[in-house]
């Protein structure tokens, strides 16, 4: 997808959603769930570069959001370091991650990469409630309960003052969005479509697919790392109940929509599924076997998701930026 | 000779020997349907575990929900396993097959695949609860040899999972389409020259894995509590021991189920049964780091 | 036997044959020469099944065939012989030509076709229990010919038979061949540009770029100067 209709998609969707507050500010309820399309959109995102764009078939986009979000709630609460400190150097900790996680990946094939990925997943729920989880402060069963929120200039960041809160979060969104699209309209992108295309050539070109692989580790992990900081601060409570399958198969979900591997449809996807997703939750236990229904559907019905009008013809043989 | 404790221990090994056979045949079978159908169709089922579970409810619903009496194990496995193979064939053709004819379809069926795990799990939690249940064992009581105990379920669920990977290698050693499966297998494109139908090997394959696992789930369920939630977990194990030994070779599956099932019945027996999964996450990246493709690599 | 009208074969965006017709008769062996690269490949496999992107028109026995999967053209006789020989590697040499004969109508005639091919390839009789991965050169290629036997086929595209082979097999691979169709089945070869292939031939096709460039019998070949490059000066 061309670099313009890429500014021209985020353009739109995120001036809407500046907009909105006008007409519904005062509905706490809806600017809740306008903040969390914004949060996930940047999740989404960076796992929507990782899989569709970078094809590194990693299942530890969650993991990494959970590792940010414990990370600097710990830090913000055990040692009183400024949200906004925290969250950075939660970002810069997940990115570490990342990166540790990358290493190995690296070597391994499609679903190896997913498995360790998820493996990891697996492995980070029973840690932090576990005997190692307490003791570095995570709470363990409980959780985290009284994360601070984001406080600038002493002026707070809180569901108090919801539409202030608001745009600080359409602004960090906004920002983590523009530099995924400036890397992948850059030459790292450009380097990664030759990746893709034919590993052995782009490497007898001196491109080496290991250092940018990993390169794509280590962003997309600081993303998520820093957006996950951020939703600590914003709800104030943390669980390891985020690892459970749920938000796992929503943001798939929210991939699928939007067209895998096609930037930025994720973002629209995640639009699109919060607001599908709060429309279901009358359904209660049918909504997980409804999600799980809508994946399986997604893969066999959308091949390109949403932003499938927006692609040259031949994205369908073959996945293009 | 020797001491009282000794000889306690020694029964106390016998014990955690013959849990970790059960248990490592059963892990056979699963390792044996993964790694074929990885071996020859490249497609990887997210699902696995929730096969597993399949088995499971549906010998639970026939037994308790419905209450069937006549014929015991052998009639509910006479009804299970063809429902399970018919499940995992109509699942190929309508949902795999469709796949394959685009770009990147590994990933796509993996993405499939995971829709179907949560979609089952959440299935079987809303229809069956998160209460989990048991299936009765297929002989109860214990059999003495001397001074040792063995516990007849052990027993039978070991000798069925044998049974059941000899009938699946002589199936595939000696019949048309079990040769046919191995063609497709080694050669993909030689299997179209002498003519045979690769989607329905692909089917097929899919669904003799289906069985298999579905019958290591029905096998198990009489000695672990089936948990709705748990296909993730199980897929995730069957995957290891299917890696240790090598995607795509029958043999090495089987070595490596044993081994591993040993393994988690040693590391249970000493350390307590929560560290399994940790003590299997190691083993993994232990064999990633060293040995990626397993114990007996590529082919066969 | 068999037509091809007005054919047109692409690989991705790459048109590679382009409006190509030839005709084969019935108890023929017709030889289609040309530069390596230029779709002589393809249009055997055009025939026999393994390109997905073609129009144009074939026809076998007064039967359309353009689009009938692989194995519906083995059941009616039309088998596929690959340059690169696909052979089963972990299956004996046995299983491999057993496996040959898998379709409905190659079944019933198995045993009479093994007999066939072990008398027109001795060397694979002692063979028959080793492993196909472990087969020389030369008689991998007799096994993918065997094997292709065992399908009971009426028609046989054969690809480039004598690729990898010393002059010595070549000949013998040649002569079988013959003998081949000399029992009563057609044949279409690819090959590279041999002299020895004259010898073979009825007629002669050559593809240039995709196209045909000629066609006739052996004799016109040998007089045509234009084929004389070709042909020698390899």
């Amino acid at each position: 997808m061309r670099l313009k209709h890429m500014a021209i998609i985020i353009g739109v969707a995120y001036g809407i959603m500046a907009v909105l507050p006008i007409f519904v500010g005062d509905i706490r309820f809806i600017m809740n769930i306008m903040i969390m399309c914004l949060i996930w959109a940047v999740v989404a995102s960076c796992w929507d570069v990782m899989m569709g764009f970078a094809g590194i078939f990693s299942f530890g986009q969650v993991a990494f959001f959970v590792m940010g979000a414990y990370c600097s709630g710990i830090l913000a609460i055990e040692y009183h370091v400024t949200p906004v400190v925290s969250i950075l150097i939660a970002g810069l900790f997940t990115a570490g991650m990342g990166v540790l996680v990358g290493l190995p990946c690296l070597k391994l094939a499609g679903p190896y990469v997913a498995l360790v990925t998820f493996g990891v997943h697996m492995a980070l729920q029973p840690t932090l409630r576990g005997e190692i989880g307490l003791a570095l402060g995570s709470g363990g069963s409980v959780g985290l309960l009284t994360i601070p929120p984001i406080s600038i200039f002493g002026y707070t960041f809180s569901s108090a003052n919801i539409v202030p809160t608001f745009y600080l979060t359409l602004f960090v969104s906004l920002t983590c969005a523009l530099i995924i699209m400036f890397v992948i309209k850059s030459y790292w992108g450009v380097a990664f479509l030759a990746l893709k295309d034919s590993q052995e050539f782009a490497m007898s070109l001196g491109i080496s697919a290991f250092k940018y692989k990993l390169m794509v580790f280590a962003l997309t992990s600081f993303l998520t790392g820093i957006i996950g900081a951020y939703y600590g601060h914003f709800y104030g409570v943390l669980s390891f109940r985020m690892l459970d399958m749920d938000l796992f198969s929503i943001l798939m979900v929210m991939m699928l929509v939007g067209g895998l591997g096609h930037f930025p449809g994720a973002i629209l996807g995640a639009f699109l599924v919060v607001a599908g997703s709060e429309l279901m939750a009358p359904l209660g236990a049918y909504r997980a076997v409804t999600m799980g229904a809508l994946v399986v559907i997604l893969v066999l019905a959308l091949p390109n998701g949403i932003v499938g009008p927006f692609l040259k013809r031949s994205a369908n043989r073959s996945p293009t930026g | 000779m020797f001491s009282e404790d000794t000889i306690l221990l020694f029964y106390e090994i016998t014990d955690v020997i013959i849990a970790g056979l059960s248990t490592g045949s059963v892990y056979a079978l699963m390792a044996v349907g993964m790694t074929l159908v990885y071996g020859v169709t490249k497609a990887f089922n997210f699902a696995y575990g929730d096969f597993f579970n399949m088995g499971g409810y549906f010998a639970w619903i026939l037994i308790f929900g419905i209450g069937f009496q006549f014929g015991g194990y052998l009639a509910v496995l006479l009804i299970v396993l063809p429902l399970m193979f018919a499940v995992g064939y109509g699942l190929e053709k309508l949902m795999i097959a469709p796949l394959r004819k685009r770009a990147d379809w590994e990933n796509k069926v993996m993405m499939l695949t995971l829709g179907l795990a949560l979609f089952l799990s959440s299935l079987y939690t809303v229809v069956f609860g998160v209460k989990m249940k048991s299936l009765p064992p297929i002989l109860e009581g214990t059999l003495e040899v001397g001074q040792l105990v063995f516990g007849y379920q052990d027993i039978m669920i070991f000798v069925m999972s044998l049974g059941g990977i000899l009938l699946f290698g002589w199936l595939l050693n000696n019949t048309r389409t079990g040769m046919a499966v191995k063609a497709v297998a080694q050669n993909p494109i030689g299997a179209k020259i002498v003519g045979i139908p690769k989607e329905r090997i692909f089917a097929a394959t899919f669904a003799i894995s289906t069985v298999m696992v579905g019958f290591g789930g029905i096998l198990l369920s009489q000695k672990w509590f089936i948990n709705p939630m748990s296909g993730g977990t199980i897929m995730i194990k069957a995957w290891v021991v299917t890696a240790l030994g090598g995607m795509g070779s029958i043999r090495g599956g089987l070595y490596a189920a044993f081994i591993i099932g040993m393994l988690e019945a040693f590391v249970g027996w000493l350390f307590g049964m929560s560290y399994g999964i940790i003590a299997l996450f190691i083993l993994l990246l232990a064999t990633l780091a060293l040995r990626p493709q397993g114990l007996m690599g590529k082919g066969e | 036997m068999l037509t091809v009208n007005n054919l047109n074969a692409y690989y991705g965006e790459s048109h590679v044959l382009k409006d190509v017709s030839i005709a084969v008769k019935e108890g023929e062996v017709v030889v289609m020469l040309g530069p390596n690269g230029h779709g002589k490949s393809t249009l055997l496999k055009s025939i026999c099944g393994l390109v997905d992107k073609k129009d144009g028109k074939i026809t076998y026995q007064n039967r359309d065939i353009n689009g009938l999967a692989t194995e519906k053209l083995v059941d009616l006789g039309v088998i596929y012989i690959s340059e690169n020989r696909e052979l089963f590697p972990y299956m004996t040499v046995l299983e491999n030509l057993k496996l040959g004969a898998y379709t409905k109508n190659a079944r019933p005639h198995e045993k009479e076709n093994l007999e066939r091919v072990f008398a027109l390839f001795p060397r694979l009789v002692e063979r028959r229990k080793q492993f196909a991965s472990t087969m020389s050169g030369g008689e991998a290629r007799m096994l993918a010919v065997a094997r292709g036997l065992m399908s009971n086929p009426d028609f046989l595209c054969i690809d480039e038979p004598s690729l990898g082979l010393q002059p010595s097999l070549r000949h013998e691979i040649f002569s079988t061949i013959k003998q081949i169709n000399e029992q009563g089945k057609t044949v279409l070869l690819v090959e590279q540009n041999i002299p020895q292939i004259a010898q073979l031939a009825d007629r002669i096709y050559v593809m240039e770029e995709g196209q045909i460039s000629f066609e006739g019998n052996k004799d016109e070949a040998l007089n045509n100067e234009h084929l004389k490059e070709i042909f020698l000066g390899m």
